[in-house]
């Protein structure tokens, strides 16, 4: 009699491979199952063999990703460090890969400019992502530039922004956000909690009249609170401004507003991104 | 007509599996988990539009959709080295992770939907969706497979695969048990696994 209770029990469970492999369990369920899952090797195998089947409905579903799409994925992942293997984990960590604890983004960092460099990236870059460029080689001259000293010099102008600049960008935990400006133009963000602080730039912004300008806020729980006035680019980019002081439930405002600035947003936004 | 409907589908698909496209993706996947930015151009020209059209087709959105897709993207960047050949292919790695990012936007988006609403930036223009043409014949065949299975196996597949829903919701849109979802939709899934000749 238990036994047949239990025994239904478990074939129930099994059921829900299906629902699980297409995650159509609500995340209680979900939950349960992955505790089932890790001691049913047969489970997982099913699960496994399941997954190819949907991995063939995604694929049916491909389409051609918007312009610049391809652009923003290959140079975001530029600004984002990769994870690395737990050194806990059985066997020798696969070669190539750095240890942990060493300054890992700069050699990544490095690998992709001289890779994009060669790649003539740059250019295609420049015409997809103008401003977020700008960021890039910024960034980049700063890395550069604390890898072999000559450089430093160069950069004591912007020095301060552009270290805070750099270390937005190789935060570990730097994510990229781009989103449409109200008006036109695209902005792009690469925001690091860790470092409380964001990187803001624009591409193709509308141009506003010469009595009034765009103006950045952090707006959240903790206030209202003015980032600066952003600067117009060169070629329609603009920025890169970094908004530090980010606190959590913070959004990024981005308004219009007499030229020198006011002490209080506008209406209305122009963008608005929860960060 | 006929001699296309009979299931001669298991060893051309099983063939392109072996040492094709797919070998040559997972190859790929142990580049760009040691910081091969070439290889990782190499993988999302094989996987960005079916990732982009899986978030899309769950999502709708297309602006939540290209950043759920970013991010599915970028996770593949970061964490290649999890990928494991003898746990599946490369693709179902890829696609499992981009499946399950825009399932969970939608089930967590509700709360947020109201805010991004009251917020006044414009949409990006879009043009119409394209197919991607590449898919054509993939997506061909899996409409064939789809087209074996029962009405409700294949309603059951497409609402929590394509819709994103729980089981429990699609046997309320379906008006039928839980316990009949929960069997159909695994048996779908077997069903279509071996008429697409994906066996791992």
């Amino acid at each position: 009699m238990k036994l047949r209770a239990r025994r239904r029990t478990t074939s129930g469970e099994h059921t829900l491979a299906g629902a699980y492999a297409m995650d159509a369990l609500s995340a209680p369920d979900r939950a349960a199952f992955e505790r089932h899952l890790a001691g049913c090797e047969d489970c997982a195998q099913e699960i496994a063999s399941l997954r190819e089947a949907t991995a063939r409905l995604a694929a049916a579903a491909a389409v051609t990703p918007p312009p610049g799409f391809k652009e923003r994925v290959l140079a975001a992942a530029i600004i984002t460090r990769q994870e690395a293997p737990a050194e806990s984990a059985a066997g020798a960590p696969a070669a190539g890969i750095p240890a942990t604890g060493t300054p890992a983004a700069a050699p990544g960092l490095l690998d992709w400019l001289r890779w994009i460099t060669r790649q003539g990236w740059r250019v295609r870059l420049a015409a997809a992502a103008g401003a977020l460029v700008t960021v890039l080689v910024l960034g980049a001259a700063v890395v550069f530039g604390l890898a072999n000293g000559s450089m430093r010099q160069q950069l004591d102008q912007a020095q301060s922004s552009s270290q805070q600049i750099a270390a937005v960008l190789t935060a570990q935990d730097a994510v990229m956000r781009t989103k449409a400006v109200f008006g036109g133009g695209t902005a792009t963000i690469v925001m690091s909690h860790s470092r409380h602080a964001l990187v803001f730039t624009a591409a193709g912004l509308h141009a506003l009249p010469s009595s009034r300008s765009y103006e950045l806020w952090l707006v959240g729980p903790a206030g209202d609170r003015p980032v600066g006035m952003v600067p117009a680019g060169s070629r329609g980019t603009t920025g890169p401004v970094i908004a530090s002081g980010l606190r959590p439930g913070d959004h990024l405002v981005l308004t219009a507003e007499p030229a020198g600035g006011s002490s209080r947003p506008d209406m209305p936004m122009m963008l608005d991104v929860a960060l | 007509m006929t001699a296309s409907d009979r299931p001669e589908r298991g060893n051309p698909a099983r063939h392109g599996e072996g040492a094709g496209p797919g070998a040559d993706l997972a190859a790929q996947l142990g580049l760009v988990a040691r910081g091969d930015a070439a290889a990782f151009e190499a993988v999302y020209e094989q996987v960005g539009p079916s990732v982009l059209g899986i978030v899309r087709r769950v999502i709708r959105d297309p602006a939540q959709s290209e950043e759920v897709a970013q991010d599915v993207l970028l996770e593949v960047w970061r964490t290649a080295f999890k990928f494991d050949a003898s746990r599946g292919s490369a693709l179902a790695w890829v696609m499992t992770l981009a499946h399950r990012r825009a399932v969970d936007r939608v089930r967590s988006v509700q709360k947020e939907s109201e805010r991004e609403r009251r917020t006044a930036t414009a949409d990006i223009p879009y043009d119409e969706v394209t197919e991607a043409v590449e898919s054509r014949l993939e997506r061909e065949r899996v409409r064939r497979c789809l087209g074996s299975l029962t009405v409700l196996q294949r309603e059951s597949v497409t609402l929590a695969y394509y819709g994103g829903y729980t089981y429990g919701q699609v046997a309320l849109l379906l008006g039928v048990p839980t316990g009949t979802v929960k069997t159909r939709m695994r048996d779908a899934l077997i069903r279509l696994r071996d008429c697409l000749g994906v066996a791992v």
